[in-house]
């Protein structure tokens, strides 16, 4: 860090307890705030070039290598995709177990931000290890939660990390009848942990920071979106997936290898997450679910960021929920899988990862060889709309020390649970105020 | 209370020496489990045992092959271990909170081969895979010096 009367850089060099590796640096002029530059430096990844020339059986798995949090998500944005391109659509048990592997991942995902990664921010913790010490039980249930999410995942998945039993047209193989009925006890605590846990958050104390979003997310006429629906926006938009590429624009720029991705019509940064899915959706909620929420302080829209660990908390409490109607009505069915064959097009399709839309967009040959793919993460999505915040953000913190500015400038990345591994294409925080 | 040992080899089979872990927990095959290392199912995987040793590759300047030997029921792994992880949570930090929340085996120790590469898709290098032998023989004779005294 340099430092003079008139102007300071200050560095995050690297960013704690996100996912991946970045780096924030922000510029300060005369005690005002010029620049900011979220940095994602993991290396690209070129993952959309090893697709191409590779089976579209192969992308489920190829692509949940991208994440070892959210491996679900690419697998989920995988498949629709290329069912899309090859004009086949998966119902019935099928896609009810598709959203049960969701609802463990993100319960799993969840659990893992709200207790490991998120709430020291709120308890005043460097760590999740040094708050453990002082409250343990939190830490204990987070790890409850994290483990449920995780035996879904197995239950359905095959594994908790990097799933292997997804395929295009549905799974290798369904699990039975009793190995579901078998996780009923341990989903029913879970789902009082996290009704506790929306409690629990509730208390906690939060910036004053409301905003005005654009939030982004799916929208289905009947279920809270996971794997299906249309791009909604709370400014009018509203359009199928496969017009993504229309509505949305991807840039580069120099101080990160991830894309930024924007609004074309207005050139504006959204929001994508849990608190888009929410502001989107929350009619959709169970009324208890919604009530808990209401009880918790959440009106129908939640604008102010630091509060998404509680929007976290009612998508956890709903997951645990979901995956429980899904497992008490489950009848295996006939097949595994639905018949694919190989034909020529393009595919497109997005899903809700728990932290936002993940597009995937597929052109393959008529061998079934993937020509091109396009994969567009939340985190680049959001990464703009972070920079927003953290302009707004920390000013009120640059008369304080650097050490203070870099902590309430990790918090405000922190609120988006940025996975910076999947965005590469993420952070270590510098102040210039020289 | 098992008093069966219990060996975790930790790491990716597909990550170069990053499969350290996992080759002696093949090696070893009788006694052990081969895992990921993601915390919450680690701390749960050596719940109720008494006698818990982990193993992962481990990047820290030391020479290639290198065997590292913590005592974790001592200290914690020095932070230049966890670097290597992936994840924003990794084995140290499970240890860590294992600690923290009471929930460290009576007996804990970590055995480290220093990694020369983690490129995707590589086996093991020639000097890791040297450390891989020694390293086993090493667990085994602790193991049954142990045993002599119990």
């Amino acid at each position: 860090m340099t430092e003079s009367a008139k102007t300071k850089t200050i560095k995050v060099d690297y960013l704690a307890r996100v996912e991946g590796e970045g780096a924030l640096e922000l510029t300060v002029r005369e005690g005002a705030l010029t620049d900011v530059r979220l940095k994602i430096f993991e290396p690209p990844r070129f993952f959309e070039a090893l697709l191409r020339g590779r089976d579209f059986k192969e992308a489920p798995d190829i692509t949940a290598r991208i994440c070892g949090i959210c491996p679900v998500a690419y697998q989920m944005s995988a498949v629709h995709a290329m069912e899309n391109a090859l004009g086949v659509t998966v119902g019935g048990a099928l896609r009810d177990l598709r959203r049960l592997l969701y609802c463990g991942e993100w319960i799993s995902s969840h659990a893992l931000h709200i207790y490991l990664l998120h709430a020291p921010d709120f308890l005043g913790y460097p760590s999740a290890v040094a708050m453990a010490k002082d409250h343990p039980t939190v830490v204990e249930n987070g790890l409850k939660l994290k483990k449920t999410g995780g035996r879904l995942m197995s239950l359905v998945g095959g594994r908790e990390v990097h799933p292997v039993n997804v395929r295009v047209g549905g799974f290798h193989r369904l699990p039975g009848k009793s190995e579901m009925r078998a996780i009923i006890p341990d989903l029913e605590r879970a789902r009082d942990i996290a009704r506790g846990t929306i409690r629990w958050t509730a208390t906690l104390n939060f910036p004053d920071f409301e905003q005005n979003y654009t939030f982004v997310s799916l929208a289905h006429p009947e279920e809270y979106p996971m794997n299906e629906g249309r791009v909604v926006s709370n400014r009018g938009l509203n359009i199928a997936v496969t017009d993504f590429d229309k509505h949305f624009e991807e840039i580069h720029l120099s101080h990160s290898h991830a894309l930024h991705c924007l609004l074309q019509n207005d050139g504006q940064p959204y929001h994508v997450g849990p608190m888009a899915r929410y502001a989107l959706n929350s009619q959709l909620l169970p009324a208890e679910i919604r009530a808990e929420a209401r009880n918790a302080g959440l009106g129908a829209v939640c604008n102010n960021p630091f509060r998404s660990i509680i929007v976290r908390s009612v998508e956890t409490l709903y997951a645990c929920e979901e995956a429980l109607r899904i497992i008490q009505s489950y009848e295996p069915p006939e097949k595994a899988s639905v018949e694919i064959k190989a034909r020529a097009g393009t595919g497109r399709a997005a899903t809700e990862a728990p932290r936002g839309i993940l597009y995937h967009r597929y052109e393959i040959d008529e061998s079934g060889s993937i020509l091109d793919a396009d994969i567009i993460p939340p985190t680049s999505q959001n990464q703009k709309m972070i920079e927003e915040d953290l302009w707004k953000y920390t000013p009120r913190f640059l008369s304080q020390p650097d050490d203070k500015i870099r902590e309430e400038a990790e918090r405000a990345i922190r609120n988006y649970d940025p996975c910076i591994s999947c965005a590469t294409h993420f952070l270590k925080l510098t102040v210039d105020r020289a | 209370m098992s008093l069966k040992p219990l060996i975790i080899g930790i790491g990716n089979r597909y990550r170069g020496d990053d499969a350290l872990g996992r080759a002696v927990a093949l090696e070893l095959r009788a006694v052990v489990i081969e895992h990921d290392g993601e915390p919450a199912s680690l701390l749960e995987s050596w719940e109720g045992r008494s006698r818990v040793i982990l193993i992962d590759a481990v990047r820290s300047g030391s020479p290639s092959g290198a065997i590292h030997h913590i005592d974790l029921r001592a200290g914690a792994l020095p932070p230049e271990f966890g670097a290597c992880s992936t994840h924003a949570f990794g084995v140290a930090e499970a240890v860590e909170l294992g600690r923290a929340l009471g929930k460290l085996p009576p007996e804990i120790d970590f055995f480290g081969v220093e990694a020369e590469s983690f490129d995707a898709g590589a086996t093991l290098t020639i000097a890791v895979g040297k450390g891989l032998k020694e390293l086993c023989e090493t667990i085994l004779e602790l193991l049954r010096k142990e045993r002599e005294h119990a």
